[in-house]
């Protein structure tokens, strides 16, 4: 199978079709209704189930039910609809369930627009609902790579009964770019003994819930989860460097962003000036490792986002004070150009205070 | 009869190209045309449609029919009224870029009374590296489909088949094989076969002359400005 030509919202539907998931529930909104739109037409035909629900919330409890009998399930949405899931994938995580959710952000606070942004990135890597927990977090930055982290993420989810997110903006869910699906065999989710089918005589009658009423129970449990996200931190962090070997500053971006502070730091390069990056791909974990083994080494950090200043509270915390860290960000649904990334990147650099 | 203006009607499946052909084609009518107006009828995308174009519209003298500038990022189903200002005046070059598939389709069908004695063409834009219309079947279907929609008879067939920038001349093949069983069995005409910029050097040995149109990417990225 050759290159196809497809729109960031259906590669996402596509790749988790590849990926085994066989049953959709969403409620659709702009910019990510594409995807609701094809899974609603794929999954009949690989003998799936598509499910409008009547609403967000509707729609991320059918996942949590359906993740209970161990199926590989997702919903999606942008900004304000992934605001409403946000209690179910608590339910999903305190119970211990795997699913993908993914969020294709728009321009917020409140109704916002419908244009591309980064600022939900507070609430898909503090946890988002209530309670103590982290969700992964993989965030694409071209079409190909959804096809590789949509895969992961179910990955994810299944290894560590977990719900997943998949980040993106409504530039990434919108465009248009060639894309390749290299593995058409058909993956099936691993035998699973603790999903809820049916007892047929054989153990205990399984029980999937987030109610425990007994507070050291309870502990407990949180125990268990915090060890299981001990574990995520520890071996799925995922982020790309370039040129940081001899860089004097050091841009992290991720998503769409890096695309565009990709050309900027070349175009600083190409003016003499020793400019690498950091794109973390997995926003929780947080990739600390590059920041700690170039913070003593480098003159500062510049952290580029679609936000008011999100993911650079992460580079703080991982440069620790060893750097000075400072941050480029638009809002709104603007789309910073990079003319006036590569400008900040010349101000930072000149020794101009910002 | 014609009453009205020289109008040609941009359609086809979801992501196949219609926007830039219709950027690419209002540029070159206006190379000939003193009036040209691209239309923007598309209510099913929120971003990249010809009124993302609006400055190149601008430059080149071309008339953008459109929301408001302030609705235009609006998510909200926006035909403009100023549409009938230009298709009834016989001065009027109009390219009217309709949504992807049936449902942008849907949109072109009030204006069926409008444009009926008009002649309108109307393009059926192909792209066989898009899901769903890689297949005779699927192509066929979603012509019919558009046809029933917009209350109108395709007209012409472009054979638009890429796959970006990655485009090689075996991808347009792989489209132009499509596009001539389509045409067959519709018995609809193929007019013509588009190739991007970076291909154009290999238009003559590929296909005559006359049936090749080369064109530009115009609705760019921001990391591709």
């Amino acid at each position: 199978m050759g290159k196809v030509l497809m729109k960031g919202n259906e590669v996402i539907a596509e790749a988790a079709v590849h990926a085994g998931c066989k049953y959709f529930f969403g409620y659709p909104i702009t910019p990510q209704s594409e995807l609701v739109a094809y899974m609603a037409r794929r999954l009949p035909e690989v003998g799936g189930l598509f499910l409008q629900a009547e609403s967000e919330v509707a729609a991320i409890n059918m996942v949590y039910g359906a993740a209970g009998t161990g199926v590989r399930v997702m919903t999606s949405s942008s900004s304000p609809g992934f605001s409403l899931k946000q209690e179910g994938i608590s339910y999903l995580v305190g119970a211990e369930l795997p699913a993908l959710i993914v969020n294709v952000v728009r321009g917020g606070p409140g109704l916002g627009n419908i244009q591309p942004a980064q600022s939900d990135y507070f609430q898909v890597t503090k946890g988002g609902g209530h309670g103590d927990y982290h969700t992964p977090v993989l965030a694409p930055s071209t079409l190909q790579e959804i096809i590789e982290l949509t895969e992961a993420a179910f990955d994810i989810a299944d290894r560590y009964r977990t719900p997943v997110i998949l980040l993106g903006d409504g530039m990434l869910g919108q465009m248009m770019e060639p894309v390749e699906f290299k593995n058409l065999t058909e993956r099936q989710p691993g035998e699973k003994d603790w999903t809820t089918t049916g007892t047929r005589g054989d153990g205990k009658p399984r029980i999937i819930t987030s109610l425990e009423l007994n507070a050291d129970a309870l502990e407990k449990r949180n125990e268990k989860l915090q060890h299981k996200f001990a574990l995520i931190k520890q071996n799925e962090v995922r982020y790309e460097t370039y040129e940081i070997e001899d860089a004097d500053y050091i841009v992290t971006a991720y998503g769409t962003a890096a695309r565009i502070a990709m050309n900027a730091i070349n175009n600083a390069r190409a003016d003499g000036l020793k400019i690498g990056m950091i794109r973390p791909i997995t926003l929780w974990p947080f990739p600390e490792q590059p920041f700690i083994e170039t913070r003593d080494k480098v003159k500062g950090y510049i952290s580029v986002e679609m936000s008011a200043g999100q993911m650079v509270e992460d580079v703080r915390l991982a440069v620790n004070g060893k750097a000075p860290v400072t941050f480029f960000g638009r809002t709104g649904g603007v789309v910073p150009t990079q003319e006036e990334i590569y400008e900040y990147i010349m101000k930072v650099a000149g020794g101009v205070e910002v | 009869m014609k009453k009205g203006a020289d109008i040609t009607i941009i359609t086809g499946h979801f992501g196949s190209g219609k926007t830039e052909m219709s950027v690419n084609l209002a540029l070159e009518a206006r190379r000939t045309n003193e009036k040209v107006a691209v239309a923007d009828l598309d209510i099913v995308n929120p971003y990249y449609r010809a009124r993302d174009a609006r400055a190149i519209f601008a430059e080149n003298g071309i008339e953008l029919i459109a929301p408001a500038e302030r609705l235009a990022a609006s998510d909200l189903p926006i035909v403009s009224g100023d549409i009938y200002r230009v298709i009834y005046d016989p001065a009027y070059k109009v390219i009217v870029d309709a949504g992807g598939d049936k449902d942008g389709a849907t949109a072109l069908g009030q204006f069926y009374n409008d444009w009926k004695d008009m002649d309108p063409e109307v393009l059926f834009i192909l792209n066989a590296n898009r899901p769903y219309v890689s297949t005779l079947d699927g192509a066929v279907d979603t012509l019919l489909k558009i046809e029933k929609a917009s209350r109108l008879k395709i007209t012409g067939i472009i054979n638009n088949s890429n796959v970006g920038n990655e485009t090689t001349l075996a991808d347009v093949e792989k489209g132009l094989d499509l596009s001539r069983a389509l045409s067959e069995k519709l018995d609809i005409p193929l007019l013509s076969t588009t190739l991007s910029q970076h291909l154009s050097a290999d238009a003559d040995s590929f296909l005559p002359v006359s049936q090749v149109k080369v064109i530009s990417r115009y609705i760019k990225l921001p990391w591709e400005r």
